[in-house]
């Protein structure tokens, strides 16, 4: 693609990216409350866990929290290619990795980069296509960031990442509330192996 | 007898246990039921498909090998990095196992993924004998899945190897069912005017070759872990669950076209190794290659898993359902491609004395004839408007180029990104130009013009870094198989390029792909088509020198076996 048609279409990704930011904050709201939780205060922190990002899987796969509860998360990505982490419900992970296939396919997101220059061109009218979600960072291999994240009650969360096709393949790990983890009878993880001819 | 069917549930009782490092392998004579026919075949353990052979990457097997036949036979581990002399190929690596006995395999695995094995003795593999195999990493898997199913396919057909090389030889055309008929051809002159209909069929005749080309061998029943479509394969699944599934094409000659509809697939590996995951809805399994994919199941339905071969002649299908006895719909198969003048570019015309013609040894285009060709013709010919897809590893407007029944996703080549690189890239150290070429008419396949009986070894040296230059100077899609070492495939993606160990070359077009030369020894290198392989379309390869190996000599030696 030219560099003249990249451009004509970037106005249409910020919509785009933009969009699917508020769908992810504030969609949840209709239904009553931050169904995903909110941003949290540093004062509120009781906790920080370690997230670490591999190729393509985390370390853990699994975490539990409290409702109420603010906890910060120490994300370090580890493995050699990009990846996001995410939290939010399986709906609006799909919804993001709509987005994000659009990011691959204009150039901005590359396997092992992200071109910070085209994600943070401005459009002339405040936008840009920067992905900076309060509830996601979207990191390069060896990047490490915080996200402090207030879980204002129980809810059906998984932390994700939306870079096509690495959630499909197994990259996101599930939300335990403890007051629901009885209630939660997910068959998930390690694989069973068996082969059937 | 006794003795046999003694052994045969021995097998079935003992070995292949997971990650036991010694196993028992039996060549037998079997019944293949397709659902459409039985046919006496060739299997292991007495069952074709043979079993799936688990390996731990990291251990040491040992695998015995007890010929039962009466005739020689040979297994090649098909994608493994092993001794040369390990490797299975009669008259490169080893002389071949007689009948009666027992020879003994033994050698580190030093991968993990999706493989398989076959013989490599005459025409033993589509005859049914092949198998698959399974790598645990030494880690964990890089992914998250509930399940794992094998998907194997092969188009089993009702003639055995020796009588369908016979009968190609005979009339290249043989199993070509779907030839253009004179109604075609007056339905096309309708369309296109008598005059224009004629040259295009004196223009296709003049190359020996048809547009329906696409398929040597028609006729076919496409098998699912050796079951037909009416036998329905099915592999179950609980709703919610992520199941992964290794696809391998095991045929002698089909490449299949394999979608699951409602289903996306994220494909993670390719020819057993890691790639960074590609979501897609369909995608183009060529001969000997394998693809694993992971499918997210959220529906307590039935899914078929639906293989159309590339030409279209067959078929293979199976279900994913949450019970057995569940099916879904069995979509109905597409039309056929024709080949089109994009296709045929790369093949060398003459116009002059057809008596004369031999693709290989025509290094040279006859420009004075080319001059000849009416272009206004082509225009008018299936060149494809702007609809038609674009991939760099088809010809501009070729006749192949896929596209999803839905209208979503093919994978394509230029998707497959290593997930972590093996070798440090660097400039190879030379290129070696291999022209692929035939003589549809003769059915003689051969590279450079040469055939496997009359070539030369390619001499590598250990250590050099190897770029291979394929231009096909024919019409069929061959898929070029390097043993022992890694076919690097050009994508374009630098240290990222894909590491495998068949690469597919379509009609018409040029692919590089580049080998760490790692592995000393002799080594085969063929088309995988089995009967292009076995007329021709071969070489060994001599690795000299090496970190403790004797220098090879490079010359050839004995038997030359080693077809498909």
């Amino acid at each position: 693609m030219n560099q003249f048609l990249k451009n004509a279409l970037l106005p249409a990704m910020v919509l785009a990216i933009s969009s699917g930011a508020y769908a992810a904050g504030k969609h949840d709201g209709h239904h009553g409350g931050n169904a995903i939780g909110e941003p949290g205060k540093e004062e509120d922190v009781s906790r920080t866990i370690d997230v670490t990002m591999l190729d393509n899987y985390y370390e853990p796969e699994s975490i539990s929290v409290k409702p109420g509860e603010t906890i910060r998360f120490r994300v370090k990505n580890e493995g050699a290619l990009v990846h996001e982490f995410n939290i939010g419900t399986a709906d609006m992970h799909e919804a993001h990795q709509e987005e994000m296939q659009m990011m691959v396919e204009h150039g901005v997101l590359k396997g092992d980069r992200i071109d910070h220059e085209m994600m943070e061109m401005d459009m002339g009218n405040g936008h840009s296509m920067k992905h900076d979600d309060p509830n996601s960072v979207l990191l390069e291999p060896g990047e490490a960031r915080e996200i402090v994240w207030t879980f204002t009650k129980a809810a059906d969360l998984e932390f994700a990442c939306n870079v096509p096709g690495h959630y499909q393949a197994g990259m996101y790990g599930d939300i335990e509330f403890e007051a629901t983890v009885a209630a939660k009878e997910r068959v998930r993880g390690e694989s069973e192996s068996e082969s059937v001819q | 007898m006794n003795k046999c069917i003694l052994a045969v549930v021995l097998a079935g009782l003992m070995p292949f246990q997971v990650f036991a490092s010694e196993y028992d392998i039996s060549v037998d004579r079997v019944q293949i039921d397709t659902g459409d026919f039985v046919k006496e075949g060739i299997g292991y353990n007495g069952a074709s498909p043979g079993p799936v052979l688990r390996f731990r990457e990291g251990e040491e097997v040992t695998i015995n090998v007890t010929n039962n036949l009466d005739e020689m036979t040979s297994i090649h581990w098909h994608g493994l990095i092993l001794p040369f002399e390990q490797d299975g190929v009669p008259g490169i690596s080893f002389p071949g196992i007689k009948p009666g006995e027992t020879f003994t395999y033994q050698f580190p695995i030093v991968q993990a993924g999706t493989y398989w094995f076959h013989s490599h003795s005459g025409f033993q593999e589509p005859n049914g004998a092949y198998g698959a195999i399974v790598i645990e990493p030494e880690g964990r898997e890089p992914y998250r899945y509930d399940r794992e199913y094998v998907v194997q396919l092969t188009d089993k057909h009702p003639h055995s190897g020796d009588r369908i090389m016979r009968n190609l030889k005979m009339s290249a055309d043989y199993y070509n069912r779907q030839q253009q008929t004179v109604g075609d051809f007056i339905d096309e002159s309708g369309e296109k005017g008598f005059m224009a209909t004629l040259r295009d069929r004196m223009m296709w005749g003049d190359m020996r070759m048809m547009k329906m080309d696409i398929e040597d061998v028609q006729g076919f029943t496409g098998l699912i872990n050796g079951k037909g479509p009416d036998q329905n394969w099915t592999g179950l699944f609980k709703p919610g669950e992520r199941v992964r599934l290794r696809f391998i094409n095991s045929s002698a000659m089909t490449y299949f076209d394999v979608r699951i509809p409602g289903l996306e697939m994220t494909v993670v590996q390719a020819d057993g190794n890691n790639v960074q995951p590609v979501n897609v809805d369909e995608f183009r399994i060529g001969v000997a290659e394998t693809y694993d994919v992971i499918v997210h199941i959220n529906d307590e339905k039935a899914y078929t898993i639906f293989a159309e071969s590339m030409g279209r002649s067959g078929f293979a299908r199976g279900t994913l359902a949450p019970e057995e006895g569940m099916t879904a719909e069995v979509p109905d198969r597409r039309d056929a491609p024709l080949l089109t003048m994009a296709d045929m570019a790369g093949h060398v015309m003459d116009h002059g004395d057809m008596d004369g013609m031999d693709h290989g040894e025509m290094t040279d285009m006859n420009h004075g004839d080319m001059k000849g060709m009416d272009h206004s013709d082509m225009e008018g010919m299936d060149h494809g408007g702007d609809s038609l897809p674009e991939d760099p590893f088809y010809a501009n407007g070729s006749g192949l180029i896929p596209t999803a029944a839905n209208g979503g996703k093919f994978l394509s080549y230029q998707d497959l990104k290593a997930q972590k690189p093996l070798y440090e890239d660097r400039e190879p150290t030379r290129e070696i130009e291999l022209r692929l070429t035939g003589n549809m008419e003769r059915y003689e396949w051969s590279i450079n013009g040469i055939k496997y009986e009359d070539a030369d070894p390619i001499v590598l040296q250990y250590g050099e870094r190897v770029r291979f230059k394929f231009v096909n100077e024919t019409m069929m899609t061959h898929p070029m198989h390097l043993h022992g070492m890694w076919s690097i495939l050009e994508v374009g993606e630098g240290k990222w390029n894909p590491l495998k160990h068949v690469v597919s070359v379509a009609p018409a077009t040029t692919v590089y792909m580049e080998t760490e030369v790692d592995a000393p020894g002799q080594w085969a290198f063929h088309c995988h088509l089995s009967y292009h392989a076995a007329s021709g379309m071969f070489r060994k390869i001599v690795v000299e020198g090496g970190p403790d190996s004797p220098v090879a000599d490079g010359k050839q030696s004995g038997n030359q076996g080693g077809e498909s």
